[in-house]
């Protein structure tokens, strides 16, 4: 038993740190109509390999586990990384068509994320996808997408743009079973833990560097025990995070239970640290042009997707785990 | 990354389960005095008398030589069964005292105190904390007086948890008057039947007297008792405090998924004041699922420390991380089964058999505060973690 990234994980989840801070970097939240994943990006990722990452090598994928899977998408969450990167992963792998899903592996054609919102349905990703998938704990759907039929919304995630429709979509492709919504939950408790990783980082960075009253921030208590409460709460949620990820690996029969404790408390722990960032850093930390916002409000995006608070609470109560 | 037990730890497990379930003593604890020590002595020899003593002891000292992930489940097995609870009189004999001679104590010393602590022969209490340094153990004044073979002993510890029942004492003395800090100071095995010492208990908020004040009139200890070397006792002094920040408080961690569970079961039949089944409260249920989702994290934190532990053979800085989060989980389930409860959780007259939420809840703070209050761990995580600008 081992529960830490190791070996190969390890290398694979440096090359995904480097591509992703050179092709997506937070950097460019701070420009213009930098929302969602533009064609240029979609083909970056798809040339290197990563939407094909958590497909079966018999459909042409690279054969790896949701451990690889979870370790990327926690590098895709330290950038803010769009949704519809993990939009498209899934979607690779619910297609039967080999055509279709090697178009999507080479991000020629765009996935956005669909999620039913009582009257219709809520999509994120870019307005140029072509397709949208919803995704349920026993089903999935990729639907053909036309721009015409929807509406956009207000965002307040710089990172992630929103659509609404009310149109019954047509059907591409159907998958049942829990296989794709238990990646993307996954993904999604990955990326909230990537984030809740950025702000304590980010805050360990400045608390080293900026002076109040003659001394470092980072020699304060009033600074170091917030800290060290962030580094507990991103400490647990990522154990939690490579536990359930393992046991998706290891196609344990309690996986679903901790998936959704991971989601829980990837949840708690990227909002917390991101609320906590933005505070220690006092009056830059409410400007737009610092990072700690955009933490903030991508992790309020990604804590509503794939179980959002009450969701998972429900699920838990009862649920029983292995030993 | 992997999550696979070997079949010898599958076998360890079957083993544990069945031997606690056919042995775990039906009879309560005494609530206190000297009967509680002895009920922890009996059930410590019936351990020993099995082969069960010392699961975090190397096999050649008489322990099972588990690894880690085999004492993760045994503690699991412990609380699964209900077995009394590990944190007892034999607790510091088991968890410090031994493994500290183990490290760093001669071979007399190892072949005198190693068998009667693993059969619960001999009780141990910890002298390190004084009246004027809690969690600063390096401000320590009680004066060691090298005297011929001899080192005599003044001043007064604090806060020492079942001296009342102890024979020996795992002692932190200043040897060298001169010395400042962490220096100049001796750990010595010390006779608590020695003429000169006296105890005064100290009544705690849990309506009980486990913990005590030491007082030392010129108490003269051999000076073959020395654990280490004199005004070397720091060296030894961490290696016990890695021990109970480390994997001491596993039996906690890895209890606190029973506890919800039995917390739930409890909340499926308790009627609220208004006659609701707590249940079928939403605002319970929530915090009962959030607290379950702590523990199931506490339990990842736990195997992943081990294993790095069991892989590197170096206990990793994760042992304050995990205490805070432990001790703060305890108390949050300890609230909720109040709110729960109401009226009933107000009675309480310090039985923690026949309190146990109440105990747990007012134990909360003494967890929080033995062995490095939360404050101090939370230091600890800044320098030794994030490593912050140090604030001393």
């Amino acid at each position: 038993m081992y529960l830490a990234p190791d070996g190969d994980e390890l290398e694979i989840a440096q090359a995904a740190a480097g591509f992703l801070a050179e092709a997506m970097s937070i950097e460019r939240l701070h420009g213009a109509a930098c929302a969602d994943m533009s064609a240029d990006l979609r083909h970056s990722l798809g040339s290197m390999g990563w939407f094909a990452l958590a497909l079966p090598g018999h459909a042409g994928g690279s054969g790896l586990s949701a451990v690889e899977h979870a370790l990327f998408f926690r590098e895709v969450g330290r950038q803010c990384g769009p949704v519809d990167v993990l939009a498209q992963c899934l979607a690779a792998t619910i297609v039967d068509d080999n055509a279709l899903r090697s178009s999507i592996v080479s991000g020629d054609v765009g996935v956005a994320l669909a999620v039913g919102d009582g009257t219709g349905l809520r999509i994120f990703g870019s307005e140029n996808a072509a397709f949208m998938l919803q995704l349920g704990r026993d089903r999935s759907d990729l639907y053909t997408f036309k721009n015409s039929a929807s509406e956009p919304r207000a965002s307040l995630d710089p990172a992630t743009s929103i659509r609404v429709s009310d149109r019954v979509p047509t059907v591409a492709s159907s998958e049942t079973g829990d296989r794709a919504w238990n990646l993307g939950q996954l993904g999604t408790a990955a990326m909230l833990v990537g984030i809740a990783e950025a702000s304590l980082d980010q805050i360990v960075d400045y608390a080293k560097v900026r002076e109040t009253f003659g001394k470092k921030i980072g020699s304060w208590q009033a600074v170091r025990h917030p800290c060290a409460d962030m580094a507990v709460r991103l400490e647990a949620a990522r154990a939690q995070l490579w536990f359930a990820a393992t046991a998706m690996k290891e196609g344990r029969g309690d996986a679903g239970v901790h998936l959704d404790a991971a989601k829980y408390l990837a949840n708690q722990a990227a909002l917390a640290n991101a609320d906590t960032n933005i505070q220690l850093h006092g009056g830059i930390g409410v400007t737009d042009e610092h990072h700690a916002h955009l933490y903030l409000k991508h992790a309020l995006v990604l804590a509503r997707l794939f179980g959002g608070r009450r969701e998972v609470l429900g699920r838990l109560l009862h649920a029983e785990v292995e030993d | 990354m992997d999550l696979q037990y070997s079949a010898s730890d599958r076998d360890f497990r079957q083993q544990a389960r069945a031997w606690l379930a056919a042995n775990v003593p039906t009879k309560r604890r005494p609530a206190n005095g000297h009967t509680s020590a002895q009920y922890d002595r009996d059930w410590q020899r019936k351990l020993y008398e099995h082969g069960w003593a010392g699961v975090a002891w190397p096999k050649e000292y008489g322990g099972l030589g588990l690894t880690g992930l085999q004492q993760v489940i045994w503690y699991e097995e412990m609380a699964r069964a209900r077995a009394p609870h590990y944190i007892n009189t034999t607790y510091v004999a088991l968890m410090h005292a031994g493994p500290t001679l183990i490290m760093r104590g001669t071979e007399e010393q190892k072949a005198f105190h190693l068998p009667r602590i693993l059969s619960g022969d001999a009780l141990w209490c910890q002298g390190f904390s004084e009246p004027n340094a809690g969690s600063d153990l390096a401000s320590l004044k009680a004066r060691g007086t090298i005297d011929g073979d001899d080192i005599v002993v003044s001043g007064a510890k604090m806060w020492t948890t079942d001296a009342q029942h102890a024979d020996y004492q795992e002692l932190l003395v200043r040897t060298d008057p001169e010395s400042h800090r962490h220096k100049g100071l001796t750990w010595i095995i010390c006779d608590m039947k020695s003429p000169g010492i006296d105890i005064k208990p100290i009544r705690t908020m849990l309506n009980d007297e486990h913990i005590n004040m030491v007082f030392y009139d010129d108490v003269r200890i051999p000076k073959s008792n020395v654990v280490g070397e004199i005004d070397g006792g720091w060296a030894s002094a961490l290696a016990t405090l890695s021990l109970e920040r480390g994997l001491g408080f596993i039996g906690d961690q890895l209890e606190l998924y029973e506890r919800v569970g039995r917390a739930t079961d409890m909340a499926g039949k308790l009627r609220l004041e208004d006659g609701t089944l707590a249940i079928d409260d939403s605002s319970i249920r929530q915090k009962l699922a959030a607290l379950k989702a702590d523990a199931l994290a506490i339990r990842a934190m736990t195997l992943a420390d081990i294993a790095e532990t069991d892989r590197t053979g170096q206990p990793g800085p994760k042992g304050s991380m995990m205490k805070l989060l432990v001790t703060s989980a305890h108390k949050a389930l300890s609230e909720l089964v109040g709110d729960m409860m109401g009226w009933d959780f107000l009675e309480f007259d310090g039985d923690r058999s026949a309190h146990p939420w109440t105990y747990d809840y007012l134990w909360s703070w003494v967890f929080s505060i033995s062995g490095g209050t939360n404050e101090i761990q939370r230091e600890n995580i800044a320098d030794r973690v994030l490593h912050l600008p140090r604030a001393r």
